[in-house]
């Protein structure tokens, strides 16, 4: 059982978490109504929310270092605070202003805040290579550093995580495969699209481990990652960690959900791991005004970003053009040498 | 002093790549092939002895991880050179390359940078067929955020070389297998160039005019820079003086030589070995259109056609051109 | 100076036993005749079989004569070429 103060600090990102995605649903969804026109408000595209997911992000996540790297899928927000991510950067970034993480450019799918190492991306299981890649470099560069790549059950059957299984078996990379299970590939349940009943069954196919956590508990998640973590940061190997969460809303914002039944979605509701948590504090002796405390100062801290965010500048439309590469386009010169070279055959001086 | 020292394509190339990985610990090779074998073409030939398996690093036919790997390398302060060891392979990879590799840079707003190379092999006229056999230069060039060289000569490719490892950026870089120098897939005359020893770089965006004239401008790039000098010297028989330009790089594109070319001699002939429409020729001409107009009195495009590259010696080489095709275009333009 | 003290080339070295044809082709030179080439510089690329082997210069010199030109064969043990070597 985690120390009372993990157990605070759990509990506060979940909790920022999940107002987070809540305020996002209430900002997204203005403008937009009543017709849903998704280019329109103040939050243009697509937006994914993680309510009822947080579990899976806090568990893992507060194992690791500011020099770990996490990638995450189209659903990333979740994991994203969980890593340290700069709240209110990201939140401007998902308001499409000039100050967000990436200028306005990336939006909520492509957020990157090097500084804590964190990347998502909008391609089902293709953050996953990255992921690989940073392990390589850590074992390269012969640090105890550790790549987590987070993934949703839907993502376990494309070709991106299975190659990224073999190549971090075979060179025995530090990666941790995260994959949230929350049962839904946007309409499509589990059961219709992947043969396995867990994404932990994979892991035997690879040659390393796979585990299950099976409830909506970050401590079962945070002390199942402890090992996984672990197993990496000791340069024994990948893991891949399955984590069954819930989806509170739906796909992405606008999504009627009408392929889900109503007691699914109760269900669902009903398996609150943040209630779960609360219940954790109290069996730590953490009372309920305490608990409201943190609560309350996450929702703060949750409600001054999004204020900050929507008092950013919007971007200049001519810096649509820029930002495409980091050095010059003709690379690191741009002087053309000066030799005398022979002749030969088939060239002319 | 005069270079006189002759190296093969592949050869030069080594010798970049060798002189990175021994200036700089965080350049590392991988590739299907490229330690024992050193490499299908020779792109990594000797590199093991020196390097080892861990610099120089055979990776599983896993295309999509190994190239995604190299991006999350680059991203964390590395220099990987990854090899897709045939251009026409990137079909099953091409998410890593032009969704990430090429835009993790602008959608970070500039925060994240992806300093790799991607060296891969490129063309035909050895009946390799259809899905081995393809150059594929519009198709790289088109989508953005990428930059991508294709050498013609030794000496350019291992100035290239030194640059895309260099660069911060990703390079694509595409090696034609007719160029490399192998025994088995004898190359023409002409790549097999005086080479520097010591390191120097090639900026990026510079045509090269490989041969100057006044009558035509021949623009193209990689394997038919040669043909086109090729017929260049049979056509100065007949008394036409063709200009030369060899693109050596598509992304950034030498526009303004091109345009300062067809000024001074009024007719355009394009060379492509990638397919006609919706390409490199197409890029050429319509950029001349854009930017002289009035100075542009005839156009020819050689290319090949739009169908997959055919196995049949001589259906391949109807369809891929040769000086012969290079010739007929420019007194076309006559 | 005379050609009596001038030194060889010889397509033959620790591969020889590794081939069972006697006959190979020249695939690349990378020197030209009037070039100074150190000792242990690879002069050439030659393929016997499947085996490709670069030929070196045995003797610090001047390339002064080849023999067999690229893409020309030479049977194992043929002199592909001559070097004057440093006084």
């Amino acid at each position: 059982m985690p120390s009372e103060e993990t157990l605070r600090a759990l509990y506060t990102d979940m909790v920022t978490a999940r107002y987070y995605e809540e305020r996002l649903q209430e900002e997204y969804l203005e403008g937009k109504q009543p017709a849903f026109d998704i280019s329109a408000g103040p939050i243009p595209g697509e937006l994914h929310l993680a309510a009822g997911q947080e579990a899976a992000a806090v568990g893992v996540c507060h194992h690791l270092r500011e020099d770990d790297v996490v990638t995450a899928p189209h659903r990333p927000h979740h994991v994203a605070i969980a890593k340290g991510v700069d709240l209110e950067r990201m939140t401007a970034e998902i308001f499409g202003r000039e100050t967000g993480l990436g200028a306005g450019k990336g939006g909520h799918m492509h957020l990157f805040d090097p500084e804590v190492n964190f990347a998502c991306s909008g391609i089902i299981a293709e953050g996953c290579p990255p992921a690989v890649g940073a392990g390589l470099a850590a074992k390269k560069r012969n640090t105890d550093g550790v790549a987590v790549a987070y993934l949703g059950e839907g993502a376990i059957d494309q070709g991106a995580f299975l190659e990224s299984l073999n190549l971090a078996a075979v060179h025995d990379l530090p990666v941790v495969f995260v994959v949230e299970d929350n049962d839904w590939a946007i309409s499509m349940p589990k059961e219709r699209v992947t043969d396995v009943e867990s994404a932990a069954a994979r892991a035997g196919g690879f040659d390393m481990p796979g585990v299950q956590v099976d409830r909506d508990d970050a401590v079962a998640v945070y002390e199942t990652a402890a090992e996984a973590v672990g197993r990496a940061r000791d340069r024994n190997g990948p893991t891949i960690l399955a984590v069954q969460v819930h989806r509170r809303m739906g796909h992405f914002m606008g999504d009627p959900q009408d392929y889900r039944s109503d007691e699914d979605q109760e269900a669902a509701m009903e398996r609150d791991s943040i209630e779960r948590m609360e219940t954790h504090l109290h069996d730590h002796g953490v009372d309920d005004d305490a608990i409201a405390e943190m609560r309350d100062a996450a929702h703060d801290r949750v409600d001054d970003a999004i204020e900050w965010a929507k008092a950013q500048p919007k971007p200049d439309p001519a810096d649509a053009y820029e930002g495409v590469f980091t050095n010059p386009p003709s690379g690191v010169t741009d002087a053309e040498p000066d030799f005398d070279l022979a002749e030969t055959g088939g060239e002319e001086p | 002093m005069t270079v006189d020292r002759e190296l093969t394509m592949s050869r030069a190339i080594v010798e970049a790549i060798g002189d990175e990985m021994r200036a700089d610990d965080e350049v590392f090779y991988m590739g299907e092939d490229v330690a024992d074998y050193g490499g299908i073409f020779d792109s990594t030939q000797g590199l093991l002895e020196e390097f080892g398996y861990d610099r120089i690093m055979d990776v599983p036919i896993s295309e999509t991880a190994y190239l995604g790997a190299a991006v999350g390398a680059a991203q964390q302060g590395m220099r990987p050179i990854a090899e897709l060891m045939f251009v026409d392979f990137f079909g099953v990879a091409m998410d890593q390359i032009y969704n990430q590799m090429a835009k993790n840079t602008y959608m970070s707003g500039g925060s994240v940078s992806v300093p790799m190379t991607l060296t891969t092999a490129v063309g035909g006229t050895y009946s390799d067929a259809a899905q081995h056999s393809q150059t594929l230069y519009g198709t790289f060039a088109h989508l953005p955020g990428m930059k991508v060289v294709v050498p013609s000569t030794a000496y350019d490719a291992k100035g290239l070389m030194h640059n895309a490892i260099r660069d911060d950026d990703p390079v694509v870089y595409m090696y034609h297998k007719r160029l490399m120098g192998l025994g088995w897939l004898p190359a023409p005359e002409g790549p097999k160039t005086p080479v520097p020893e010591e390191d120097y770089t090639i900026p990026f965006g510079r045509a090269d005019v490989k041969r100057e004239g006044a009558d035509v401008t021949v623009v193209t790039l990689g394997l038919h820079v040669h043909r086109a000098l090729d017929a260049a010297a049979s056509l100065a028989e007949e008394g036409i003086d063709c200009e030369v330009i060899d693109l050596r790089t598509l992304v950034p594109l030498d526009r303004e030589t091109v345009v300062d070319s067809v000024r001074k001699t009024g007719r355009l002939v394009v060379v492509d070995e990638d397919y006609r429409s919706f390409g490199l020729t197409g890029e050429i001409v319509s950029t001349v259109a854009d930017e002289a107009l009035d100075a542009l009195e005839a156009v020819e495009r050689v290319a090949i056609p739009d169908v997959p590259i055919p196995y049949a010696r001589e259906l391949e080489t109807e369809v891929v051109p040769e000086a012969a095709d290079i010739e007929t275009a420019v007194r076309t333009v006559q | 100076m005379s050609g009596n003290d001038r030194v060889p080339v010889v397509a033959e070295g620790a591969w020889t036993d590794d081939v069972d044809e006697e006959e190979g082709v020249v695939v690349n030179w990378f020197a030209n005749v009037g070039r100074h080439v150190a000792a242990g510089e690879s002069l050439c690329e030659i393929q016997v079989e499947k085996v490709s082997v670069d030929l070196t210069a045995p003797v610090d010199g001047e390339l002064v004569e080849i023999v067999r030109d690229e893409d020309e064969a030479f049977t194992v043990g043929d002199t592909l070429a001559w070097l004057q070597p440093e006084e």
